[in-house]
């Protein structure tokens, strides 16, 4: 089976619009997670804190050179981490439209990012919005498709909060299969009303910023962002840069909760143990685990449960909820971007907000930035539905 | 690529179906609804909470996957899953203006919500995935079982398509000019000659593995496409037909769905075949939905397992009766193509 290696990020979020500027926030230890939310009217704008990207949907298409109508907020931070991804990764305009390429997305809320236009939209029977034919998560990808004039295999995913990680791992198949030479994959998600009075209704959103791995979390943040990677075989590489390889992936299910996971953390569990065994690594391997670590009683509990179930010791970890807020179907792209950048310099960035270890695990995450070996990262990635995935990205 | 084992659907129609077209069913108040059972092996209180896809979706899967027959992983296609309890959350957000909400319909309009809840029941820690592209949706989701079963040859996987007609869906879906102004009767629908289609739903779900013995059928090729260009989909159909079964194919299952739009990709896929090949529709059964080529695909396990085609299916009907090679071609609005290829070779 080809290798699969990574020859282009693009990242958005609320600390940065570009992977310099993420990088560098990440090294800083910023929190983007603040007490502002002006991308639509909402009551709890200005109670509970948000990770927003700091740029209007009008000042995205203006940016972005989007003209059409209908053109969500999430399709708009698709394309910003989208044009970054391939201008970095250099393929030419022949590649993208090749039949050979393919491009997985995944996003969660798609443009119900609009609440109130689908509320409207939902309801009536005379003339709709512009908004009509977008508010389905697959209309994200096919308008990726028609604006990047794609020819390839074409698929989006919603794994809830795991995603983008499977989008990856679609990727990495298509391509190990023969029905890709080459993938671009991610996710992307806006804030939205929708997601908001959801994740409040199921009282698991914090009052203030998110604390991973603390006794006292009180919960998540939700954020917004997207990032896409271009996957490429180590055969067509010629060459090029190349960031890190994509060593393991496995998805599982945890079959215990609609929306939590089991005291076991099988889904979890088996996840881990599974991206290992296809990257054929030993525990021992892992320098570093990007955690889920939402900041939620249960998420926090049961992957630090299923860390020591694995790892017996595990490896340092952290997770960046804390930087920029859970950003849902983004997120397990965006931590791919994050988890590459720890490979790229060799260091590892502050799970920010933390001050004492769960009682139960007695596990402190990384709490500073700082240069280490690193060779091997996994990245966890829970969802709804049960569904857990994690991957492995390596050093080239 | 792959074999299927076993398959179960729920539709518009009752199954086997009748040869007779005066017996189906027919469209209510424009829609053409499924016709749901007893679901006798979903929790009573479980189901209570089920809108109409989930329902569907996962009484469609349970008698495929009890304990006696458990699979590895899950692998389902559904454009919008979950869709009706999101908007019904959506009404609850606007409405309350925000308030004290409850959260049952929006931890049950995630997308993966089918798949999700079939391994809670069945206890499934496997593979477990959930593909949303619309009018690719179920496509997407058998090239990922064609990959896990290329990744684990010796295990079966449920492979599953499900979509159901939501009232919001179908309020959005008139208001984007999908869907037929006029009344019109299934019974007729090949006959219009305007724009538009008539809204269905259904669920079908497939055991599928590598193991050829005793198989129903074997899906031999996919291929997908993204595009409104009529002459772009017939040269990509004849280059699939070339690589992979030029002169062999007996029976064309077409997607056609009585909108005029739509109707010349279907014309050409059926200039391209053999003189002797049958051609069958399906969408007046079961009516137009983005997963619909699942119950394509589950028509076409039907036609190879009785070697039979319910005379009220076919559009041409030639002197051919043994059925070994079929050719699945659909599209969802025009821009959304599939070519399958379903074959009874081992």
């Amino acid at each position: 089976m080809s290798r699969i290696f990574i020859t282009g990020i693009g990242v958005i979020s609320a600390i940065g619009n570009s992977v310099a500027e993420n990088h560098q926030a990440l090294k800083d230890g910023i929190c983007g997670v603040k007490k502002e939310l002006n991308l639509f009217p909402s009551k709890y704008a200005g109670l509970l804190p948000f990770g927003q990207v700091p740029i209007s949907s009008e000042t995205l298409k203006q940016q972005l050179q989007i003209t059409e109508k209908g053109v969500t907020r999430t399709s708009l931070l698709a394309v910003h981490a989208l044009n970054q991804a391939l201008q970095n990764s250099g393929l030419s305009t022949a590649d993208i439209i090749a039949p050979e390429t393919a491009l997985i997305g995944a996003n969660t809320v798609g443009g119900m990012c609009l609440t109130d236009e689908l509320y409207a939209d939902a309801n009536t029977k005379e003339s709709g919005s512009e908004y009509t034919s977008s508010y389905d998560c697959a209309s994200v990808n096919l308008f990726l498709q028609k604006h990047y004039k794609m020819n390839g295999i074409i698929n989006t995913i919603n794994t809830a909060c795991s995603s983008s990680a499977n989008a990856i791992m679609y990727g990495a198949m298509l391509m190990q299969n023969g029905f890709a030479k080459r993938a671009i994959v991610g996710g992307t998600d806006s804030l939205a009303k929708f997601t908001i009075n959801g994740f409040n209704a199921l009282h698991i959103l914090s009052p203030d910023n998110c604390t991973p791995f603390d006794e006292g979390r009180q919960g998540l943040n939700l954020g917004e962002g997207a990032a896409f990677l271009v996957l490429e075989r180590e055969e067509d590489i010629n060459g090029k840069k190349v960031y890190a390889e994509l060593t393991g992936y496995c998805n599982t299910n945890d079959a215990y909760h609609p929306s939590s996971l089991s005291d076991e953390g099988d889904g979890p569990f088996l996840s881990m143990q599974g991206a290992l065994k296809l990257a054929n690594l030993n525990v021992d391997k892992i320098d570093f685990i990007n955690a889920h670590g939402t900041a939620t009683e249960n998420n926090d509990r049961v992957e630090s449960m299923a860390m020591i179930r694995l790892f017996d010791k595990p490896p340092a970890f952290a997770s960046t909820k804390g930087n920029i807020g859970h950003t849902l179907g983004a997120a397990g792209a965006i931590e791919a971007v994050y988890s590459i950048l720890s490979l790229l310099y060799q260091e590892v960035y502050a799970n920010l907000h933390f001050k004492n270890p769960i009682a139960a695990t007695g596990l402190s995450p990384v709490q500073s930035y700082k240069k280490m070996p690193v060779n091997h990262v996994m990245s966890n990635s829970f969802g709804f539905g049960g569904n857990c995935s994690s991957l492995i990205f390596s050093k080239i | 690529m792959l074999y299927i084992h076993k398959t179960y659907c729920i539709s518009p129609q009752q199954n086997p179906l009748q040869d007779d077209m005066d017996l189906i069913n027919e469209p209510a108040n424009k829609k053409l609804l499924a016709i749901e059972p007893s679901y006798d092996q979903i929790p009573p209180g479980i189901l209570r909470r089920m809108g109409k896809a989930i329902r569907m979706g996962v009484g469609t899967a349970l008698p495929l996957i009890d304990q006696a027959n458990p699979v590895y992983g899950i692998i389902i296609g559904s454009a919008n899953a979950g869709l009706d309890e999101c908007v019904k959350f959506l009404m609850q957000i606007v409405d309350y203006e925000e308030g004290q909400l409850t959260p049952g319909n929006f931890v049950q309009s995630t997308g993966n919500v089918i798949a999700g809840q079939l391994g809670l029941i069945s206890k499934n820690k496997g593979y477990n995935i959930t593909h949303i592209h619309q009018g690719l949706a179920f496509e997407n989701a058998l090239i990922d079982a064609v990959m896990q079963l290329n990744a684990n040859p010796s295990k079966s996987y449920l492979l599953g398509g499900v979509d159901e007609i939501s009232p919001y869906h179908y309020n959005i879906e008139t208001l984007n000019g999908a869907y037929k102004k006029e009344d019109i009767s299934n019974k007729e629908l090949y006959k219009s000659e305007s724009a538009g289609c008539l809204p269905g739903e259904g669920a079908a779900m497939f055991v599928v593995n590598a193991n050829a013995g005793s198989a129903i059928a074997a899906v031999k090729a996919i291929h997908t496409l993204h595009t409104d260009n009529v002459d772009l989909v017939k040269l990509q159909l004849q280059l699939f037909l070339k690589k992979n079964a030029a002169t062999q194919i007996d029976l064309l299952i077409s997607g056609e769905n009585g909108d005029n739009r739509t109707l010349p990709f279907y014309t050409n896929a059926e200039s391209l075949l053999p003189d002797d090949a049958s051609i069958v529709r399906f969408k007046h059964l079961c009516g137009e939905f983005a997963t619909a080529s699942a119950i394509g695909l589950w028509y076409a396990c039907e036609i190879m397992q009785t070697q039979k085609v319910p005379a009220l299916m076919f559009k041409k009907k030639s002197s051919k009766t043994i059925y070994r090679n079929i050719l699945l071609y659909n599209n969802f609005k025009g821009y959304q193509h599939s070519f399958i290829l379903i074959s009874s070779d081992k």
